[in-house]
């Protein structure tokens, strides 16, 4: 397997430690970029060139986030061909209809409700990692072309 | 009342009318009734008048529209005007009783307002409070997996109990957020048979508990009005309970029904011979998060029959129970709803 980096988007320092130690408990050893809030989110995503890091293979997004929100986000990934075809997977406290549909609508490719009870959470975390990272086949990495 | 004729001229006003608009009766009366209408509005009106003229029966002005009225002063008031014609020697008069609603439009913004307010709430316990449980029970599950043996016996007695209670609290909240959705979620009312729907339940019920000899007796059908997701809800939480509270006996009966009753379109029953409950606890019962008995003796968080109440109450009806302490419960529930409603 290619090691693709997951970007988490987790403003909450709690569940970003939950969701670190859930992968790294279920063998998921993908580098792990967080992000802080939605501005920190899109100067990882778009910081041209500077670190040489490759985009990530997936994203993990929460919806309640200072500075720009998770919706946001979703939008300008969605608008930039440079992200635009990266799984993103809504991870949220919120399971409101109306969190549900705007998502989709943006163009998340999952949402999943944080479940509380670890036990719970962990499988989550380790399920998304599995499926996204392992068994779904992503679009290759955008490639610039010299015009 | 203001009175119009034919023209559109203004023959008659009561003394209300003058108060309410702020003109005394000769700056009204000869007058087109146009000088009552706001600015808006003014241009379209005659041709509205005229078109009333044509079919003059009673009926709501702007039906379905936020109306308002002008005031000598020119400032404008929210109105609720009805329109009806009476035939007299000199034409058609049209007459139209204009009401100032500025007083219910506050209240109606403040109801507004206050279900959204609501709405916010929910949210917030959706979202925030959730937060702070997870890595309340995730902490405590990471310390019981990682320094299990630095905790000593005591200390994984105490991180088990902190778990366990972060998970009951997750419980109750999602509880208290259902019964909030039940509240608000759409109503669709179709046709239901409820002894069928009752029936699949059970079925389930003694799919999910062979080895437990439980009979039931379930009257089919039982046709009523309602939404039908909702009416489920209703008899699973029953029949739940009464699966539940039938746990200790050998012998149990279940039994699904309707009685007679007035004042009424339906009133059904769930009946069973299990631990019943103190009759004097009987108004408590419906209460979110009321419990009659303590965890150990029947699991359960106490939102099953608040649920039942909600969606009853929503279908026009009642729920109430009678029981005594070891000779089971009856659970009643009444369904009014109209195919208007």
């Amino acid at each position: 397997m290619k090691s693709r980096n997951i970007l988490l988007v987790e403003d909450n320092p709690d569940d970003e430690a939950l969701t670190l130690r859930a992968l790294r408990k279920n063998k998921i050893l993908n580098k792990v970029t967080v992000a802080h809030d939605g501005a920190e989110a899109l100067e990882v995503l778009f910081a041209d060139g500077s670190g040489g890091e490759p985009p990530p293979g997936l994203i993990l997004l929460d919806l309640k986030l200072p500075k720009i929100d998770g919706l946001e986000v979703l939008r300008r990934l969605r608008d930039d061909e440079r992200t635009q075809l990266i799984p993103v997977v809504v991870l949220t406290s919120s399971k409101l209809d109306e969190d549900i549909i705007a998502s989709y609508r943006n163009g998340a490719n999952g949402y999943v409700r944080k479940p509380v009870k670890f036990a719970e959470f962990a499988e989550a975390v380790s399920t998304l990692g599995m499926f996204w990272l392992l068994l779904n086949e992503a679009a290759p990495p955008f490639v610039h072309h010299q015009v | 009342m203001v009175c119009v004729d034919a023209d559109g001229r203004i023959v008659l006003v009561n003394t209300q009318m003058m108060r309410l608009f702020g003109y005394p009766r000769e700056e009204l009366e000869g007058q087109l009734v146009e000088m009552l209408v706001p600015d808006a509005a003014r241009a379209v009106h005659p041709q509205r008048r005229t078109g009333y003229m044509a079919d003059p029966v009673p009926r709501p002005m702007g039906a379905g529209m936020q109306l308002a009225a002008r005031r000598r002063d020119g400032s404008t008031f929210p109105a609720e005007i009805s329109l009806s014609a009476i035939d007299t020697d000199e034409g058609t008069l049209v007459t139209a009783a204009v009401r100032d609603v500025t007083e219910r439009q506050r209240r109606q913004d403040d109801l507004e307002r206050a279900v959204r307010n609501l709405e916010t709430f929910t949210y917030s316990v959706a979202h925030d409070l959730r937060a702070p449980l997870r890595a309340l029970g995730g902490f405590t599950a990471a310390l019981l997996e990682d320094c299990w043996d630095g905790l000593g016996e005591v200390g994984q007695g105490y991180a088990e109990r902190i778990k366990a209670a972060s998970e009951q609290m997750a419980t109750l909240i999602d509880d208290l957020l259902h019964l909030s959705r039940l509240s608000r979620a759409e109503m669709n009312l179709h046709a239901v048979d409820l002894g069928a729907e009752a029936s699949r339940i059970a079925e389930e019920l003694k799919r999910g508990g062979p080895g437990r000899g439980v009979r039931f007796v379930i009257q089919r059908p039982v046709w009523a009005l309602a939404d039908t997701p909702l009416i489920r809800m209703v008899l699973q939480n029953l029949l739940d309970n009464a699966w539940k509270f039938t746990s200790r006996r050998d012998d149990a009966l279940i039994e699904f029904g309707v009685t007679p009753v007035e004042n009424a379109r339906v009133c059904c029953y769930v009946r069973d011979n299990g631990a019943g409950f103190d009759p004097a606890y009987v108004g408590k019962l419906f209460n979110p998060f009321q419990r009659l008995h303590t965890t150990q003796e029947f699991p359960g968080t106490g939102v099953g029959l608040a649920s039942v109440r909600l969606i009853v109450e929503r279908h026009a009806g009642h729920a109430w129970a009678e029981g005594a302490v070891g000779e089971g419960a009856t659970f009643y529930f009444t369904l009014s709803a109209k195919e208007s409603a």
